[in-house]
């Protein structure tokens, strides 16, 4: 089977963000970078699926600055066979469908039976890209996957969807297939140390990126950090009052009590 | 400005939240249609046109058949926003659609302000606001951003939609949600219990607070140390990260190992009765109270709601 | 009269005795090295390793742990009977020998002897009451194996035999000498008082008659020969080969630095095997300690894992390995030894501490750690996981940003080594110490002394990363390597001279695991980096009398051998020590070594509560660390304990910081 792996490099969720000279997106100073959570689990299904059908090949692709290649590294270490990188040092700005129709272009080249990428990234969470990919490919797309089989006498996918309140939707699909992938989809692993001396031999590819194939479709107006939703808010005086201002605060800051 | 809004039905069952596709409408003082793979047994109160196809016929989770449907009514309605919730219909439909549109897609829209979308990013660390650069957008809004004061109301003039459209992916049945056992990583509201609540019988009030929220409860370290909680409940580095919209810290004055496993979550409330404790630095709110005070009379005010 | 005796008095002394006698001791000499090869080719099943480097030390230190009993005698009891029995057995084989060599060396062929007069007289006397000594032990030792039995004591038929062939051996020596003595030596007093007990045992006899005696002795003079031979052939098949292997264990031992970890070569393309699953995986002397071991279960009364109820015991551990080599060398080593089991070891130490025996239990928990997880990315739990990635990729096991880290230094006026580099001491703060509230107040107490000193002091800042250790002892080497070459580099740039740290375990990785990295700038711990601020004057210390109790972090005290200056320190601020019944190189862990510090506890009881307790125990309402580990780990523990308002834990330097004279403050 000839799966690809749709990775993306974001920073730690964690790190210290600063607004950007032009107040449009984060400043890269100081921050850590990581693979995209998400995509830790895509990954992990992908060599399972290797693991149970050993003639797969797992190409992992990486759109982004140089430093990308470390997380395309972690992917072979893991198990992926080959790395693309495709080196776009704009990528940050690029928005949804312009990922995706890079991808779709990479994708277009090579048949592959199975897509698997995060439902979406820790940074700009639009959650579009994985599903985009498959409409441009024109091949179906099942999103917020949390449990995955493949039947090897049937070729038959069975996936479970997340749904909200915690059911899930059971859903067959066939390849080809666009698969993205919720947190607690399988327990990604930790690289073995020979696994990681391989993936230094391992191929890593690094293509520049094609000229933009779409126009722009959204531009950011502003990033900015949010006021802070209490602020640090102290509240003191008397109990029946703070219950009161408490509960007002949640309506106004939460969907708790929606 | 015309809106399309597309309301959810699973498991037989239309899905209230519509009512905040409506609140979104309303809040933009848009002219609204509504879009709708369900049972005409079960209508949304809404009043305008709303597009209705046979869930039966075209399934619950159909994407490639609800996509023709939903690019069938864009044509005749010719809606400059196409609205979705952002949930797991929404996130899966919406860039179907934005794709054969060619529109711009601004996902999980939290609020708009000066009539640009704003959505958060980077963990809700970061807001972006967002200008749409084509004729027509196709938007998520995030569950729980918009809210009707009251009740939904009106009623619909159906328009029945088909199509031939055949699907490529089939859903075959719903998993419930499992009962037994805790995941409180899963959790989206989690009240926790910390040794300010003095002694084991007082975990109750903790309990009480987090049914009255619709919530799990969870507890620090020294709370489980102690037996008064049992280990899958343990929230921190050593035991469960967890970042829900809503963490309650009852009497939790937060060693680094409970706030690295907390305080990810969208908004935390802490109650201490010491103003300076650790917790203070990643709460939004802090009330200082005694939680065995404080407690009771909150969940009882909740209660009353 | 002449004070001696007739050497072979009654069995002769010619060819007769001679032959036979000489040719059962070469059949027990065969016997005993064929066991011997066999287990040597055991042993070198291990992989290679060079002990026998500093010879002099070696054999001082082996003569020392032998004939003086030094580590054995340190815990009283059975100890101090193990020590007064080798003794007293010790004498009677010097006996032995020199009878062996009057009667068929010097005076067969020299006509020289030397067991005559006073010697021989203290000589006699010397031997009985040797024996009667050993008697005593053995049966006390019984006593103690057999009825009281000891709460993890593990009594094998090995016990049995060596009891039962030691008690057979002395008893057997005393009617022989008494049916001699009752044939030669009851009419002669003044002679016979020299060997007492013989006596009394020839006074027992008396009424058989000499014909009666003679047989009797002829009887137990060769079934005491036979005896003794079947002591030297059952040395190594039975636990007897503990005199051989233990006593060179003492020359095999580790001769530090304490707790240093061996490094594995990652550079090496070829290596394909990390860490230990299989016999062959481990090192020579981790086989031979498994014949070192005696099972006198010292490690698992000390070792805070099984003391909680958790399924460690070194001595299982290392016995478990024995069987492994000896019976099945195929079988998996983690398989047998179990994952739960090496997962919960501390690395406190206690149990190599203690060892009289040489055994290096850390070195194989560690190797095993190694192949959990280089070769399999396997971790005690998902926590452990998620923090060893939080390494990776900011630096800290806690996942906080790795840009905030030196962030806590802001109100205190100093700077990062990026922004000012000329300072007198680096302060290596470590994670605990940037990111927890509660630990930045101890290190925000250790500056602010160092400024009342007039020592300037400098930190990394955001160029400072966790120092690798809770990595490393989980058995991640790599990440641990990464980190420790990346912080040598970033050291080495600013030139540093002298580092100071708050954390034991961060001060014993840099000043000694980072020596392989080719580091080796001086490395103080902040508790003797105060105590010589305090002695030399520099920072004057207005006393002021308190009640504590002072724990003995593992990494401090086992790993560093520093007891003394902590409690001098204490003493020089008014501080009034009650011990914990547990102290110094017998101190309790508080539970976050070996990388703990990360994982949840899910077996047992907890350690740090069981920790806590004993600190509250002595009535002195202050428990003083050392470590933030540690320090952590007591302020959970006072809650999960429910002693809150009975125990405030705290760092040394926080009461120390209280004490400041207030023109220096």
């Amino acid at each position: 089977m000839n799966i690809l792996i749709c990775i993306k490099q974001v920073p730690d969720m964690e790190s210290k963000f600063k607004i950007n000279g032009e107040g449009t997106w984060y400043d890269r100073a100081d921050l850590a970078w990581r693979m995209n959570e998400y995509d830790e689990y895509a990954v992990e299904q992908a060599v399972r699926l290797k693991e149970q059908l050993p003639n797969s090949d797992l190409t992992v692709l990486c759109i982004g600055q140089d430093q990308a290649s470390e997380s395309i590294k972690k992917a072979l270490a893991m198990g992926c066979d080959k790395g693309v990188h495709i080196a776009d040092p704009d990528s940050s700005q690029r928005e949804p469908i312009a990922i995706a129709t890079m991808i779709a272009g990479f994708a277009k080249e090579e048949l592959f039976d199975i897509i698997f990428t995060g439902m979406q990234s820790q940074d700009r969470g639009s959650a579009q890209v994985g599903v985009m990919v498959a409409e441009l490919l024109g091949i179906p797309a099942v999103t917020t996957i949390v449990d995955f089989s493949y039947d090897e006498n049937t070729g038959a996918i069975q996936v479970k969807r997340e749904l909200e309140g915690g059911s899930k939707a059971l859903v067959t699909a066939t390849t080809p297939v666009v698969l993205t992938c919720q947190l607690g989809l399988n327990t990604p692993r930790y690289p073995t140390l020979p696994n990681i001396m391989k993936a230094k031999k391992k191929e890593l590819r690094t293509v520049l990126p094609a000229p933009a194939a779409v126009d722009a479709r959204q531009e950011t107006s502003a990033c900015y950090f949010p006021e802070k939703k209490g602020g640090g808010l102290v509240l003191e005086g008397e109990i029946p009052e703070l219950a009161d201002k408490l509960i007002q605060l949640l309506k106004e800051k939460t969907s708790a009590l929606a | 400005m015309k809106t399309l809004l597309v309301a959810e039905f699973r498991e037989g069952k239309l899905r209230a939240e519509y009512s905040q596709l409506i609140a979104f409408a309303q809040q933009q003082q848009t002219e609204a249609a509504m879009f709708l793979v369900g049972n005409a047994g079960e209508l949304p109160k809404f009043n305008g046109t709303l597009y209705l196809a046979d869930a039966a016929k075209h399934g619950e989770y159909n994407p490639t058949v609800h996509r023709q449907l939903l690019l069938d009514v864009v044509a005749t309605e010719q809606p400059a926003q196409i609205v979705f919730l952002h949930s797991s219909y929404g996130w899966d439909l919406a860039p179907r659609i934005a794709v054969a549109l060619q529109a711009a897609q601004i996902s999980e829209i939290i609020s708009v302000d000066n009539g640009l979308p704003v959505v958060p990013v980077c963990n809700a660390k970061l807001r972006r606001s967002i200008k749409s650069t084509t004729g027509r957008t196709v938007l998520t809004i995030q569950a729980g951003a918009f809210s009707l004061e009251g009740e939904p109301e009106g009623a619909p003039t159906v328009v029945a939609i088909d199509t031939d459209a055949a699907g490529r992916v089939q859903c075959t049945g719903y998993e419930a949600a499992k009962l037994e056992g805790v995941d409180l990583t899963k959790a989206e509201i989690i009240v926790s219990a910390g040794r300010g609540v003095g002694k084991p019988e007082n975990v109750a009030m903790v309990q009480a607070l987090a049914k009255a929220l619709g919530g799990e409860y969870g507890a620090s370290r020294p709370v489980v140390d102690a037996g008064w909680v049992e280990h899958n409940r343990q929230v921190g580095t050593t035991g469960s990260t967890v970042t829900p919209k809503l963490y309650v810290a009852c009497g939790i004055s937060g060693a680094i190992q409970h706030l690295a496993g907390m305080k990810k979550s969208d908004f935390i409330v802490a109650i201490n009765t010491d103003k300076d404790a650790p917790i203070g630095e990643v709460a939004n709110v802090l009330v200082v109270a005694d939680l065995k005070q404080f407690l009771p009379v909150l969940t009882e005010k909740l209660g009353a709601r | 009269m002449e004070f001696t005796r007739e050497i072979y008095w009654n069995v002769g002394h010619g060819f007769a005795t001679l032959a036979p006698m000489y040719g059962l001791l070469a059949v027990a000499v065969v016997i005993f090295a064929l066991g011997l090869i066999k287990r040597i080719k055991v042993y070198r099943l291990g992989l290679p390793l060079d002990r026998t480097d500093q010879r002099r030390e070696r054999i001082k230190h082996m003569l020392e742990t032998m004939l003086l009993q030094t580590k054995v005698s340190r815990v009283p009891g059975a100890g101090t009977a193990h020590a007064l029995f080798f003794w007293s057995f010790f004498v009677l084989f010097i006996g032995t020998v020199l009878i062996v060599l009057q009667a068929d060396f010097s005076d067969l062929l020299f006509g020289i002897k030397f067991l005559k007069g006073t010697f021989y007289k203290l000589f006699s006397l010397t031997l009985d009451l040797a024996g009667l000594l050993a008697i005593l032990m053995l049966a006390g030792l019984f006593v103690r194996r057999y009825l009281v039995r000891p709460q993890g004591l593990m009594t094998k038929g090995d016990d049995a035999l060596m009891h039962g062939l030691l008690f057979a051996i002395l008893i057997t020596g005393f009617l022989i000498e008494g049916a001699r003595m009752a044939v030669t030596e009851l009419n002669a007093p003044q002679l016979a008082a020299w060997s007492p007990v013989g006596w009394g045992v020839a006074a027992l006899l008396a009424g058989m008659g000499e014909a009666g005696l003679r047989t009797l002795h002829t009887g137990l003079w060769w079934f005491h020969l036979l005896l003794a031979l079947g002591f030297i052939s059952a040395l190594p098949y039975t636990k007897f080969r503990h005199i051989l292997t233990t006593s060179a264990n003492a020359f095999f031992a580790d001769r530090g630095p304490i707790g240093k970890l061996t490094t594995v070569n990652l550079e090496d393309e070829d290596q394909e095997e990390f860490g230990a699953n299989k016999l062959g995986d481990l090192r020579w002397k981790d086989i031979f300690d498994t014949d070192a071991c005696t099972l006198c279960k010292r490690c698992q009364d000390r070792c805070p894992a099984y003391a909680t109820g958790k399924p460690l015991s070194p001595m299982q551990v290392v016995n478990q390995i024995g069987e492994i080599a000896f019976t099945k060398p195929d079988a998996g080593l983690i398989e047998t030894i179990g994952r739960e089991a090496i997962w919960s070891c501390t690395t406190c130490r206690a149990c190599q501490d203690i060892c009289p025996a040489s055994i290096e239990h850390l070195g194989k928990i560690i190797e095993m750690r190694r192949n959990l997880v280089l070769m399999e990315g396997d971790f005690p739990g998902e926590e452990v996981m998620a923090a060893m990635e939080q390494a990776e990729v900011n630096g800290n096991p806690l996942g906080m940003g790795y840009a905030s880290r030196g962030d806590w230094i802001e109100p205190l006026g100093i700077k990062p080594l990026s922004e000012d580099h000329e300072v007198d001491v680096l302060y290596f703060v470590g994670c605990y110490a940037s990111f927890d509230k509660r630990n930045i107040a101890v290190a925000t107490c250790f500056v602010k002394l160092c400024q009342a000193a007039g020592i300037k002091v400098g930190i990394l800042g955001k160029e400072e990363k966790c120092c690798g250790e809770p990595m490393r002892k989980m058995g991640n080497e790599y990440l641990y390597q990464t980190l420790a070459m990346e912080m040598v580099e970033t050291i080495k740039e600013y030139g540093v001279k002298k580092i100071v740290t708050t954390c034991p375990h961060c001060f014993n990785t840099l000043t000694k695991d980072y020596r392989d990295f080719d580091f080796d700038i001086e490395v103080v711990p902040h508790v003797l980096f105060l105590e010589e601020l305090v002695a030399s004057g520099r920072l004057p210390v207005k006393a002021k009398e308190f009640a504590c109790t002072y724990h003995d972090s593992c990494y401090l005290g086992r790993h560093n051998g520093m007891y003394d200056a902590p409690r001098k320190l204490i003493r020089s601020m008014g501080g009034r020590i009650t011990e914990m019944a547990r102290n110094r190189d017998q101190a309790f862990c508080c539970g976050a070594g070996g990388g703990r510090i990360l994982a949840e506890e899910k077996l047992g009881e907890r350690i740090n509560v069981k920790r806590v307790q004993m600190a509250v125990a002595t009535g002195a309402g202050q428990l003083l660390a050392n470590c933030p580990f540690c320090l952590t780990m007591f302020e959970d523990g006072v809650k999960g304990a429910n002693v809150e308002e009975q125990l405030r834990p705290k760092d040394i330097a926080e009461v120390l910081a209280e004490r400041i004279t207030s023109e220096n403050a």
